[in-house]
């Protein structure tokens, strides 16, 4: 275990104890009274999203609504900017009588490119967030874990956590088989 | 996980479990594509390539095969593409507007949707370039600096406000779409091997099923649904001020734009129960896509459908009480003029067919949905024949009236439009799960015959269940 892991997070050396279930209600239950009773929860994995699970192991709210907030009023002032440099500054054009800086006819594109860069701000930032791209391999926790599993990654720490409480309540909570893993995530 | 009043009608039917899922929707994928699928496949790529013929005629040639004249300078090039766009609006409604009221049937449809809602877009666009004459200029709706020979476009004009909400829309859509594929995509990948696990790893960005992930995701597939409800709205109102901001009578109507937007959500139903009813029955996802989801969406159509005729009916009334002697001819026109049967193929096909949904009989008669729903795709292609042709073709200079008549090269394009469609479709009912196996596996009540089955619903977190 000497090898100089890059990635290892908050932890005293880089072994947990996975909980495998194949229900998100024993799951959620488990991981409650995990974290109730102290344990270092890493991350819950499932195939879809269990609610609550994530305030349960205290995932604070994202701030990407902020992010596609700022986004979309990035687009607003691009589009206004846009709009009102071309056709009052740079180059007029006399169409039909209308004025030069005229504002009604500025909202749709406004409100469409105040979307459009809503979207693709604010998914860029997901991605960054979760250090998403093509082509990434991951190392998934368990296979199943995508299809009909859901897997409780404890850390252990070394002195601290008693193994075998841990290992008996991840048991008796319906655990389907429990096992140590080296985090490598 | 979740919990659904057993008075209720389950979403999902058959008793599945998760792995029962995903078995079911990977079965497509993961086996070899069926001899139906190629017989489909191939005929739409015959058909693709018609169109590309025809398009390649058009482009060479010039605009000169199509039947336009100086009066009729719009006909089939632009009802192609409204009724295109207009299917194009069921996917991202279904998606984005049903979340937001929390419609939990749409789990099942909103994939395919709108996978739907992307190609037809795509065939839409088509119709933009080819309308355009010489597709090699295409880029010149965009503002670009007049270094490249132009000044800058004109931003009082709808024409460009459709540029942006028609690209801003595709490329939302996208990417709404592709969100929500990426845990489906994961899935695919773990049970992958091969080539195919490449290529699945690749698109999947190395998603791994984290619940600090799913919280992001939640959130961002929140607040795409509820950009996206406006910009739905948006842009079937943008490609209505086409007509609404001209001074054309027929079309120079304030009711366009919630007019076309409902016209969009109704032939966009129409086409998702078109593609579903047959879809449902040959992946056989009938478990999935039960009754239940589509008498919904009949009811959605019969709904939208009304609203149509509604408008078609306010439109002879406003004629009738503007005064305006114009306005009035062209509606008296539509409904008795040369063009007549087409008037009334739309009224019977939009307003009268759908009616048919009230009774609990054709709401759940697949055979008979199915029928229906080539007649909402009639009834709403001749919607737009009728607005643009007949308000043109007589207009204030009698001098100028004059019919129009479409030439084969015309009816070419509109055919191979849906083999661009149908091919897109056949692709993706091959490469990537055609429901949406993270959300279905979420309304799954958490599976009955299960050991954990009696603690399912217990309070959470007061015990640990042994």
């Amino acid at each position: 275990m000497h090898t100089q892991r890059k990635e290892i997070h908050y932890m005293d050396n880089n072994k947990m104890l996975l909980g495998v279930y194949d229900n998100p209600d024993a799951t959620f239950d488990v991981t409650k009274s995990l974290v109730e009773k102290g344990y270092d929860v890493y991350d819950v994995y499932t195939p879809f999203a269990v609610h609550n699970l994530d305030r349960v192991i205290g995932v604070k709210r994202s701030r990407l609504s902020t992010a596609a907030f700022v986004f979309g009023m990035t687009g607003l002032v691009s589009a206004v900017t846009l709009q009102s440099y071309t056709s009052y500054f740079d180059w007029p054009m006399l169409i039909g009588g209308k004025p030069f800086l005229h504002i009604p006819t500025y909202i749709p594109i406004t409100f469409e490119l105040s979307i459009l860069f809503t979207a693709f701000g604010m998914v860029g930032c997901f991605f960054i967030v979760n250090k998403m791209f093509w082509g990434r391999n991951t190392n998934v926790i368990d296979l199943r874990v995508t299809d009909d599993r859901f897997v409780i990654a404890v850390n252990i720490h070394q002195g601290k956590t008693d193994v075998n409480e841990l290992s008996s309540i991840l048991t008796k909570g319906g655990a389907l088989e429990v096992r140590e893993r080296i985090n490598e995530l | 996980m979740s919990y659904e009043s057993p008075l209720r009608e389950p979403l999902v039917t058959g008793g599945k479990t998760y792995a029962d899922v995903t078995r079911d929707i990977l079965r497509p994928m993961e086996n070899k594509a069926s001899k139906g699928w190629w017989i489909g496949f191939t005929i739409s790529a015959i058909v693709l390539g018609i169109w590309i013929a025809a398009s390649t005629y058009t482009f060479l040639t010039g605009l000169g095969v199509w039947g336009l004249n100086k009066t009729v300078g719009w006909a089939f090039d632009i009802t192609n593409f409204v009724f295109w766009v207009g299917i194009g609006h069921a996917g991202t409604l279904i998606s984005a507007v049903l979340l937001l009221f929390r419609q939990k049937w749409r789990m099942s449809i909103n994939r395919s949707a709108e996978a739907m809602t992307i190609f037809a877009v795509l065939c839409a666009a088509s119709f933009i370039l080819s309308h355009m004459g010489r597709p090699w200029v295409a880029y010149w709706p965009i503002p670009l600096p007049n270094a490249f020979g132009t000044l800058w476009v004109n931003f009082n004009s709808p024409l460009v406000w459709d540029v942006f909400a028609i690209s801003t829309y595709f490329s939302v859509s996208l990417v709404f779409w592709y969100i929500g594929l990426i845990p489906d995509i994961a899935t695919t990948r773990d049970r992958a091997t091969g080539f195919r696990k490449t290529i699945y790893n690749f698109f999947s960005m190395g998603w791994n099923g984290s619940t600090r992930t799913w919280h992001r995701y939640e959130m961002i597939a929140l607040i795409l649904a509820g950009i996206s409800t406006p910009l739905v709205f948006s842009v079937h109102s943008i490609v209505s001020m086409d007509f609404a901001t001209s001074l054309v009578p027929g079309w120079h109507t304030t009711i366009f734009p919630p007019y076309f937007v409902a016209g969009a959500i109704f032939s966009g139903f129409g086409m998702v129960l078109t593609l579903l009813v047959i879809g449902r029955v040959v992946l056989k996802q009938e478990e999935y896509i039960t009754l239940g989801h589509l008498d919904a969406m009949c009811r959605v159509v019969m709904l939208t459908g009304t609203m149509v005729g509604l408008a078609y009916i306010t439109e002879f009334f406003v004629a009738a009480y503007s005064g305006v002697e114009y306005e009035q001819y062209a509606f008296i026109n539509r409904a008795t003029g040369p063009y007549w049967w087409s008037y009334w193929i739309m009224m019977g096909c939009n307003l009268i067919a759908p009616q048919v949904f009230w009774t609990k009989w054709a709401r759940s008669t697949p055979w008979f949905i199915f029928i229906m729903s080539i007649i909402v795709n009639i009834g709403m292609w001749f919607e737009r024949f009728v607005i643009i042709v007949t308000s043109l073709h007589r207009d204030f200079l009698p001098s100028s009236w004059t019919m129009y008549t479409p030439t084969i090269i015309e009816f070419m394009i509109l055919l191979g439009s849906f083999g661009l469609f149908f091919t897109l479709y056949f692709l993706f009912i091959r490469f990537l799960p055609t429901i949406n196996m993270a959300e279905v596996k979420s309304i799954i009540p958490t599976h009955s015959h299960d050991k954990h089955a009696d603690h399912a619903h217990a309070e959470k977190g007061d015990t640990l269940h042994g």
